[in-house]
């Protein structure tokens, strides 16, 4: 009976009611809303990192990673791609070459990021097996054939089907250099991206660097991002420590890392400071629906109802008014989520900011429990906590005094 | 406990409100014993102290000075929880308006102090049930006190008053708010009530008809007893 | 009146009042953060590389092809030195070139510069870590960033050859040695810039005197626009003028630009839902303030008070709160922003984001009149909005039904 007392308690002021409801499902909903919005812009950041060859583990002769050039490479490939075998069921992998080199044609040139990929097992792991949008992707017998950026062409004022000539240094320190020819031209959500590689096959860089069946680097997506700890940790025990490296995408790209953490941090300072918004708010109108009640909680206490019993029907008002805020705050806050994440969010308009910070140009609200979770339970148990004022002051008041009021 | 003849005893009972400079001595060295069973008046004019004492009486005052025991139990050094247990248990009460919760029904406000005891709730439904029908409000169980009359809102608050077994009823004027005729019903319930289910009741009033219902009647002036009789 | 009726329920106005203060102290702090973090973003760009404005030949900017020039550095600093928004300013060249220590390659940016007057443009001689930074009659000497040092091994002392494509298209090619090696704090800088004096460039190069660049500091943000007036004017009258543009940082750094944009929209779209709630959770005080005084004010009407000066005791009444709110707000924020101002504030696990961005670690609040006085004053005009809807409410009131209700 006490918690219908509450129940019908905070239908005895309709507008009151109303007015603090809507400030619960504002905030509420902001929660959901913005921390999913938060939530879409670092997992479409991570995601294009891991897409933009980085994988989810990458294994690497040890001193590659802070001097990277050929001459780190894994000069028998034969053992590391053994030990891949105990990765989980649907792993996919890759073996690349990938150095530093210099593209010039007759007008330009520029640095350049030179990867040599195994066309079929490099589709299944990195973004390039469907980012061709000119010409052709490579094919299993490729010698002469390079995949280049829609930016970097543009920039070197070239076409398909023009000669470009890399220059890098091979496996004996001398300056190798070998013309390929444009045959693709991809797109990539980043610019710098679309500038910065240029993919061969396998076979033609090794024949241009003189390394034999050597690789540089091996690539693995895993079916679930979750797995990448123990892949690496297992990896890691068949894979001698001072001979390879295994990383996964948070050692390879600790900018996306810190964001993450970030981003973390400041989701959960936004439900504080929305809390903290409607917390006042919350505070208040129950105070005065307390204030208001003087007579009603007197009578109360006179017939000898303990102060307790008077704390719990004020918590059980504030519990209504938060449950129902909150239910409603997180339907609109899910409706809204879902209505965005048919199209996204098109920042297009700030792209070279997006670029500046790494980010892509359309941007999907990603639901994640956790935050929900967080949000419901901030909002509800500071929600109680706050709302300990007011249903105090209640107990407190003195049955007498209540009573001899007009 | 039954043995205790006075349900409550009262000796030398001060009191003295301090409303900032003025000091308001509500009650001089009052002593009173009341017994089992019985139906009193306390009367005298507005200001003479009679609230106080019904207060007092309820554990819902404590006295400056002198000693309250109800039920044989010495009130003046409970601690607040225990006098609101006290309260549930052997005190029901009747006050002059707001007697009822407004968000509950009748059946619901009788049912309050069972609930508050912990009394089951089908026994609680039983008994408010039947109460309600004692005093004539069968057809108005699930009505609000909004939806009542001033004598009925009282009814229910009789009821309530007298459902949970308590040792004694006190009720602060309870028919000030009510026209003669709706309050002469009231008094006849209430002493039915003390007839029927011997239920102890100490009322406070100013109004002369009231007075009369009344088997004994003490009047306080000034704070103090000026006059106690059985009539 | 109004004054003495906010005080009639002390603890209900402290809470609202409370509301407003929280909202305006967040704002006050987080805009001054804001700017705080942009002005430090954009000196640290301005300063380490890019200037305040560039003169460079049409379509430099995009290209960046070497043969795109300033002919006639002379005459462009001649009106640079006599517009009196320009601070001082420098000339560059730059090339992008292979350059090989004994046994490493890396493409580079070959860039030559003026040693004394870029020491007055850009921090680069303060970066000094190693070895010395360059002198005006120093011959094939080279400064090297620091990661680029690591990369190809080199210290001081050592020598580089670079190889590279002149103005002409002939061979560029000559033999540097290390001066000095700098570290500017921003990982992409450091990994890919060689500096040398500009007569060294301009022979290897075969630049016939011209460079790519005047870079430009103006003597505050605030001039820059009028700088870049006056000297495009300038430049108009300039025989083959017509081929030079001025650009700005934003321009310079449009990623920048259009990253400080977004994050200030981002931030406002927060701001705004915060305040949002904060108007709602303070709306119950406000209607509440005049349902309990329905009396007191059928009173007033009933012994002539007109309806309008109700609506003004009451916005008064409201206006004082927030106002009040609103001084205790800014108070508070300006101190605790003032604090950190001078201590600055680091947030632990952002070191590769500040890399990235050469940005120093910690991060100083900027308290503006702007930033106070933006936030405080969105603040301000929602509640106030909030306010005056139960103001203007109370204009429907009428005396008699006012008098009787409870």
């Amino acid at each position: 009976m006490i918690l219908q007392m509450g129940w019908r308690n905070i239908w005895r002021n309709k507008r009151r009611t109303a007015v603090i409801l809507t400030a619960v499902i504002i905030g509420v909903w902001s929660m959901i809303f913005l921390g999913a919005l938060m939530r879409g812009f670092s997992d479409r950041m991570r995601q294009n990192g891991i897409a933009t060859l980085t994988g989810h583990l990458q294994v690497h002769r040890a001193g590659f990673r802070n001097d990277p050039v050929i001459e780190n490479r894994i000069t028998s490939p034969a053992a590391v791609l053994d030990a891949l075998e105990i990765l989980p069921e649907g792993a996919r992998w890759t073996p690349r070459i990938r150095v530093n080199a210099v593209a010039g044609n007759a007008r330009h040139s520029a640095g350049i990021t030179l990867v040599g990929i195994d066309p079929g097992r490099e589709a299944a792991v990195s973004f390039i097996g469907d980012a061709v949008r000119q010409g052709r992707y490579l094919q299993q017998e490729d010698p002469l054939g390079i995949v280049v950026g829609e930016a970097f062409v543009r920039k070197f004022e070239t076409r398909l089907g023009n000669k470009l000539v890399l220059m890098s240094q091979d496996a004996n320190g001398e300056i190798a250099s070998r013309a390929f020819r444009i045959v693709g031209i991809f797109d990539a959500e980043l610019e710098s991206t679309e500038k910065q590689f240029g993919f061969v096959h396998i076979a033609a860089s090794r024949k241009m660097l003189g390394v034999g069946d050597d690789i540089c680097e091996v690539a693995v997506l895993l079916p679930s991002h979750r797995q990448v700890e123990a892949a690496a940790e297992s990896l890691r025990q068949r894979l001698p420590e001072d001979t390879y490296t295994v990383e996964t995408w948070k050692d390879l790209l600790p900018i996306v890392r810190e964001t993450l953490e970030i981003y973390d941090v400041f989701i959960f300072i936004w439900f504080l400071a929305v809390f903290i918004a409607m917390g006042f708010g919350l505070v208040n109108t129950i105070l005065m629906a307390v204030f208001e009640r003087i007579r009603e909680f007197g009578l109360m206490r006179s017939l000898g109802m303990l102060p307790r019993l008077v704390v719990v029907e004020v918590l059980a008002e504030s519990f209504f008014l938060l449950v129902l805020g909150m239910a409603a705050g997180n339907l609109i806050g899910l409706l809204s989520v879902w209505a965005l994440s048919v199209n996204g969010i098109d920042l297009s308009a700030f792209s070279a900011g997006m670029e500046f910070a790494g980010m892509s140009r359309i941007i999907f609200p990603v639901l994640v429990a956790r935050d929900i979770f967080t949000a419901n339970a901030t909002v509800f148990l500071m929600g109680l906590a706050v709302s300990l004022y007011p249903a105090v002051k209640a107990a407190r008041i003195n049955p007498v005094e209540a009573m001899a009021r007009p | 406990m039954k043995s205790i003849r006075n349900i409550v005893e009262c000796r030398d009972v001060t009191k003295i409100y301090d409303q900032g400079r003025v000091k308001v001595t509500a009650l001089k060295a009052v002593s009173l014993e009341i017994e089992r069973g019985g139906f009193i008046a306390v009367a005298g004019p507005s200001g003479s102290g009679k609230t106080t004492l019904l207060n007092i009486f309820g554990g819902l005052d404590v006295p400056d000075q002198g000693t309250v025991s109800v039920d044989g139990e010495l009130l003046n050094d409970m601690s607040q929880s225990a006098l609101a247990k006290l309260r549930l248990h052997k005190v029901g009460f009747v006050f002059q308006s707001y007697n009822l919760i407004p968000v509950l029904s009748a059946i619901e406000n009788v049912e309050f102090c069972m609930l508050l005891q912990g009394v089951p709730a089908a026994e609680r439904r039983r008994r408010a049930r039947s109460m309600l029908d004692d005093v004539g409000l069968e057809d108005k169980y699930d009505r609000r006190p909004a939806e009542l009359s001033g004598g009925q809102q009282q009814r229910v608050a009789v009821a309530r008053a007298i459902v949970s077994n308590p040792v004694m009823v006190l009720a602060d004027e309870p028919t000030a708010n009510l026209d003669s005729k709706t309050g002469e019903g009231l008094l006849q319930l209430m002493r039915e009530m003390n007839e029927d289910k011997g239920v102890t009741f100490i009322f406070s009033t100013h109004d002369k008809m009231v007075m009369d219902y009344a088997r004994r009647l003490v009047v306080l002036r000034d704070g103090a007893v000026a006059e106690d009789a059985q009539r | 009146m109004a004054w003495r009726n906010i005080w009639r329920n002390p603890r209900r106005s402290v809470l609202t009042m409370s509301a407003v203060a929280f909202a305006t102290l967040l704002l006050v702090f987080m805009l001054s953060w804001q700017f705080g973090s942009y002005a430090t973003m954009i000196n640290a760009s301005v300063k380490i590389h890019t200037g305040h404005l560039q003169v460079q030949a049409k379509g430099y900017q995009e290209d960046r092809d070497i043969r795109k020039v300033v002919p006639d550095p002379e005459a462009v600093g001649k009106i640079l030195s006599r517009t009196e928004t320009v601070a001082s300013y420098t000339f560059r060249a730059e090339a992008f070139s292979l350059v090989s220590s004994k046994d490493r390659t890396y493409g580079v940016l070959v860039t030559g510069i003026d040693p004394e007057k870029e020491a007055a443009v850009s921090t680069l001689k303060d970066m000094i870590r190693k070895g010395r930074y360059l002198a005006d009659d120093d011959a094939n000497q080279a400064l090297v960033g620091i990661l680029l040092a690591e990369n190809l091994k080199v210290s001081p002392g050592d020598e580089l050859v670079v190889l590279g494509q002149g103005r002409d298209g002939s061979i560029a090619a000559t033999v540097l040695t290390v001066k000095g090696i700098f570290s500017s704090g921003q990982d992409e800088f450091d990994r890919s810039v060689v500096h040398i004096p500009l007569h060294d460039f301009q022979e290897i190069f075969a630049m016939r005197g011209a460079v790519h660049a005047a870079v430009v500091i103006c003597t505050d943000l605030e001039t820059i626009s009028q700088a870049k007036k006056e000297v495009s004017e300038a430049l108009g009258n300039l025989e083959k003028g017509r081929s030079l543009a001025v650009l700005g940082w934003k321009e310079l750094v449009p990623g920048l630009l259009q990253a400080i944009k977004m994050d200030l929209i981002v931030g406002f779209i927060f701001y705004l839902i915060l305040i949002v709630v904060v108007a709602f959770s303070i709306l119950n005080t406000f209607l509440m303030a005049i349902f309990e005084r329905k009396r007191e004010f059928g009173v007033m009407m009933a012994v002539g008070t007109t309806p309008g000066r109700l609506t003004r005791v009451l916005i008064y009444e409201s206006a004082a709160m927030t106002l009040l709110g609103s001084a205790v707000g800014i108070l508070v924020g300006s101190l605790l922003t003032a604090y950190f101002q001078v201590h600055g504030i680091m947030i632990p696990g952002t070191e590769e984001i500040a890399r990235e961005f050469g940005l120093p670690e910690r991060i100083y609040p900027q308290l503006s009149l702007l930033s106070v006085s933006v936030g405080a004053g969105v603040v301000l005009l929602i509640t106030l909005i909030t306010a005056a809807y139960p103001a203007l409410k109370v204009r429907r009131l009428k005396p008699l039904e006012a008098l009787t209700a409870v």
